[in-house]
């Protein structure tokens, strides 16, 4: 077949698989997206008779005002705290259910890893508050074994905040891992032992870079939605639950300052962007193929 | 059925009024409906309220809820005619009307008008360019309230908030209007017009040791109160009442003697409402003293900008004895109208005393 | 069969303690479904009185089969065309691939509340207005980045080998497509279509701005419920879900085998 005949025809069956979900996309969030992106370079919302200029006040004022700075800083490092939790107990739970669990266990289990998932959010969160309150279930059951313990308050703290956010997103990690753990074919594995590699070294060489595309978008998938968080930072935090995502709710609920609840979000992803630009090239480095 | 003049007894103006619209709807259309934009479970929803309605004139009502005044604008702004009847607090009435999002009020159909308190009924936070924007609806009182079995004796002061006895039990309202009135009225400023922001702000991070958590609805309040995770916070007059009420949580409401923040709401008629007439109806039993009397005893209510409702509750009703007392209604700082810039001003204010509360 | 001997205890107790961590606020939801006090207050005293109120609210029931309709057909739909999507990113180089990468972020990154009245403001302006095609509209949207990411973390992990061979076998790339590649990236797309359902069924933010008045969706009763008196009920519902839900993927799983056709897969 002439070459510039496939080329046509990849391309046409490129445009096929992609367009749908593009033109969905376009219309439902890139186009409103772009609106907001408008309002982000005027002085106020062009609603009910309002002047608005041009300005780049908005962005201006993230770096005038150093509390904008600290937040994004906060909710960064909230973001990574929680990745870390997530890969830490999720990716050997994953591996766990590729690699060591047959048949209809790992079907079960894989089922019950997702089922969570569909339970109301607000609702569980709120759970969260009954076993972390003082006099709550922790605290009760800490101190039915242990009654010298003094009460164990978790409810409002950071630490709150960050069991809240696993809990929600470690499903996530340990689902996107497992769909990579578990194809990688055994007998690679087989090779590896064969020639002698002990399970570390198969595990670092192997195993581990077989499944970054998994882990890959498990960070991705936890990180990014938890830097932009409200929910959990709110109920759970209290005092502590104020970062980047609640600043710029207030700037719809509390204020009708959208222009500037929507320069704090494009900043919010221009610099998400960027960590993970600079991230992939070490990542893809440190657990290149081989 | 239609009613004929002999054998309907127009016992009130309301009642002639409600006949007047199910004869008029009944005329023109099947059932209809009328749509109220309003907080949830603040009184236009209460299900024997809307039942009773729907009896006088066939008129279905059918709710849409908001959780912040400006998602309220925002509806307002986004669903044209897709609303009749709005609640709006007096602050925002005129903003909403200098956008056209809301339409003049037909006087005469409120028959329960003369009634009104005229502070509020003739208020100029209702008449929006001289013409009447909003029937002055409910009013009440933001200040605190603390749980009487664990605090003693009663704090008279607002400065109890920022009590060293009450460090980490205090709850306080995540708004920044809120929050910047406190302050101002602690240090004696003018809340709608503070002359020291710097010192409100400097006395809003002097509650870091204060504040256990924020609350935003009543009903957290309510289970944070219950649960013991604070003993005195910032809260509404009109919800402490029902806190008692219908939770019987034990609190009482403290209007101290710096004075506190006072509120009235309005109801509106939406810009290209599909049934004014209905609306106005449905606004004028929502003042008339059957509707608000049942409401208040029932569930628990903020005070009836009606005198003649008020009147009726019974003797030792909360609106009565505390809200009836001049004294207390003479210390208290009615919300004003804000610019944008101010409330944007307010907000920055706020988030940083938080991003320093948060660390 | 799991792992022998000591492997098998070790990895058994892990996944044991890991499915307490993620069942523990499950468990505490459904024991206050049960528990007498309007305020969640302890101790617990058992009651069905939620479970009967639940019965008479219909307006709670109709928000619930709301939100199981939209979460269907946004699964199917979202499954379908992220599918496509990532099989493109996979199999293919062609310029703009990073591009449309990278454009998957704003719908994972803005919050979500922006992202509502962004999309009130356009629907309104282009009149689509709101109302249950609009928030199917959202909700797919929303969806499309995991399931594009997810499935394509399974084609990231198996090179076009398997393709390639049926291709020189002489098969079209449709059958291709049906007999080889969907079976192997089953799981990826399973977990996506899972993951798709969990972000429709739960998604409050976007269902409330483009709720009309009048309809409403689970997620939205219950935070605005939260707002004024969240009671037992909203718990009663989310454990019958749970419960529901539970049976279903167990039937499911006996039906399907979709655990995948892994090359690890030795039984």
């Amino acid at each position: 077949m002439p070459p510039a005949s496939l080329e046509r025809r990849q391309r046409w069956a490129v445009a096929g698989l992609t367009a749908p979900a593009y033109l969905w996309l376009t219309v439902t969030v890139f186009l409103p997206l772009s609106a907001m992106l408008y309002f982000s370079f005027l002085t106020v919302a062009p609603f009910g008779g309002r002047e608005a200029t041009p300005t780049l006040a908005h962005y201006a004022a993230f770096l005038e005002r150093s509390f904008y700075a600290r937040l994004t800083l906060r909710s960064l490092r909230l973001g990574a705290d929680v990745t870390f939790w997530c890969i830490v107990l999720g990716y050997p739970a994953a591996y766990a259910l590729a690699r060591h669990v047959r048949g209809r266990w790992r079907e079960a289990l894989f089922l019950l890893v997702v089922l969570p998932f569909w339970s109301n959010a607000l609702v569980r969160v709120f759970s969260w508050t009954m076993v972390l309150r003082e006099g709550g279930l922790l605290d009760s059951a800490l101190r039915s074994v242990f009654p010298a313990l003094p009460p164990l308050d978790l409810l409002f703290t950071y630490e709150a905040i960050v069991i809240g956010l696993v809990h929600s997103f470690l499903p996530y990690m340990i689902l996107t891992c497992y769909v990579s753990l578990q194809a990688i074919d055994e007998a690679v594995i087989e090779a590896a032992r064969t020639l002698g590699a002990s399970w570390w070294t198969t595990f670092r060489r192997v195993v581990l870079p077989l499944s970054v595309p998994g882990l890959a978008a498990g960070v991705v998938l936890v990180f990014v939605p938890v830097i932009g968080s409200f929910m959990e930072p709110r109920i759970l935090g209290g005092r502590a639950g104020t970062l980047l995502g609640t600043v710029i709710e207030d700037q719809f609920t509390v204020v009708f300052n959208w222009p500037r609840g929507a320069a704090l979000s494009y900043i919010l992803l221009a610099i998400v962007l960027a960590i993970l630009a600079l991230a992939w090239p070490l990542l893809r480095r440190h657990l290149g193929r081989g | 059925m239609q009613p004929t003049a002999s054998s309907f007894a127009f016992r009130t103006p309301l009642t002639a009024l409600l006949a007047g619209v199910a004869f008029a709807l009944s005329a023109a259309a099947g059932a209809a409906e009328l749509r109220v934009l309003n907080w949830q479970g603040y009184g236009t929803d209460e299900p024997w309220a809307v039942k009773r309605f729907a009896e006088r004139t066939g008129v279905e009502v059918v709710h849409d809820h908001f959780n912040s005044e400006q998602e309220m604008l925002t509806k307002l702004r986004t669903s044209p005619g897709a609303y009749d009847v709005v609640l709006i607090n007096s602050a925002f009435t005129c903003t909403a009307a200098d956008e056209g999002l809301i339409q003049p009020i037909e006087r005469a159909k409120i028959t329960n008008f003369a009634d009104l308190s005229p502070n509020m009924r003739d208020s100029a936070m209702l008449n929006c360019g001289g013409k009447l924007h909003g029937v002055a609806w409910v009013w009440g009182v933001t200040s605190f309230a603390y749980h009487t079995g664990k605090i003693s004796p009663r704090p008279d002061s607002i400065e109890a908030l920022w009590d060293p006895r009450f460090a980490g039990r205090v709850g306080w309202r995540d708004d920044p209007v809120e929050a910047v009135s406190f302050a101002a009225i602690a240090l004696g400023q003018d809340p709608n017009n503070p002359s020291d922001l710097d010192a409100v702000q400097a006395k809003l991070l002097a509650l870091k040791p204060q504040i256990r958590t924020f609350w935003s609805s009543e009903d957290e309040w309510n289970k944070h109160m219950a649960g013991g995770q604070f003993d005195i916070a910032t809260y509404w007059s009109g919800s402490a009442s029902r806190s008692k009420t219908a939770f019987g949580l034990p609190v009482e409401f403290v209007i101290p003697r710096e004075g506190a923040i006072g509120w009235f709401d309005g109801l509106s008629v939406a810009a290209g409402a599909p049934n004014a007439d209905a609306a106005h109806a449905f606004i004028d039993y929502m003042v008339d003293p059957e509707f608000y009397v049942k409401w208040d005893t029932d569930v628990g209510a903020p005070a009836s900008a009606n005198a003649r409702a008020n009147a009726r509750l019974p003797a030792d009703a909360f609106n009565r004895t505390v809200l009836g007392d001049p004294e207390n209604v003479a210390r208290l700082h009615f919300m004003a109208p804000l610019s944008d810039a101010t409330r944007e001003r307010f907000l920055e204010v706020w988030e940083e005393v938080k991003t320093e509360l948060a660390q | 069969m799991r792992g022998a001997g000591a492997t098998g205890w070790v990895v058994g107790a892990y996944l044991g303690a890991i499915l307490v961590f993620l069942y523990l606020p499950i468990a505490v939801m459904v024991a206050m479904a049960f528990n007498e006090s309007v305020l969640y207050e302890l101790p617990l005293r058992f009651s069905t009185v939620w479970f009967e109120r639940l019965a008479g609210n219909e307006r709670l029931l109709q928000a619930t089969l709301n939100s199981l309709g939209l979460a269907l057909a946004n699964t199917v739909i979202a499954t379908a065309l992220g599918t496509l999507a990532a099989l493109a990113f996979a199999r293919y180089t062609f310029r703009g691939r990073a591009l449309l990468r990278v454009l998957l972020f704003p719908p994972i990154t803005i919050p979500w509340l922006i992202i509502g009245t962004a999309m009130l403001v356009m629907f309104f302006w282009t009149g689509i207005g709101r109302g249950l095609h609009a928030m199917l509209l959202g909700h797919v949207a929303l969806s499309l980045p995991y399931v594009i990411v997810v499935v394509g973390a399974r084609l990231g992990s198996y090179g076009p080998e398997l393709e390639e061979a049926a291709a020189t076998l002489g098969a079209t790339p449709l059958q291709t497509l049906l007999r080889v590649t969907l079976p192997v990236i089953a799981p990826g797309v399973v977990a996506a279509a899972l993951f798709a359902f969990a972000v429709s069924f739960d998604q409050f933010v976007i269902s409330y701005f483009l709720a009309p008045p009048g309809v409403s969706t689970l997620p939205v009763e219950i935070y605005s419920a939260i707002r004024k008196g969240f009671t037992p009920e909203i718990n009663a519902v989310s454990s019958i879900i749970i419960v529901v839900s539970m049976g279903v993927l167990v039937l499911f799983a006996r039906l399907y085998r979709f655990g995948g056709v892994g090359r690890g897969d030795a039984g």
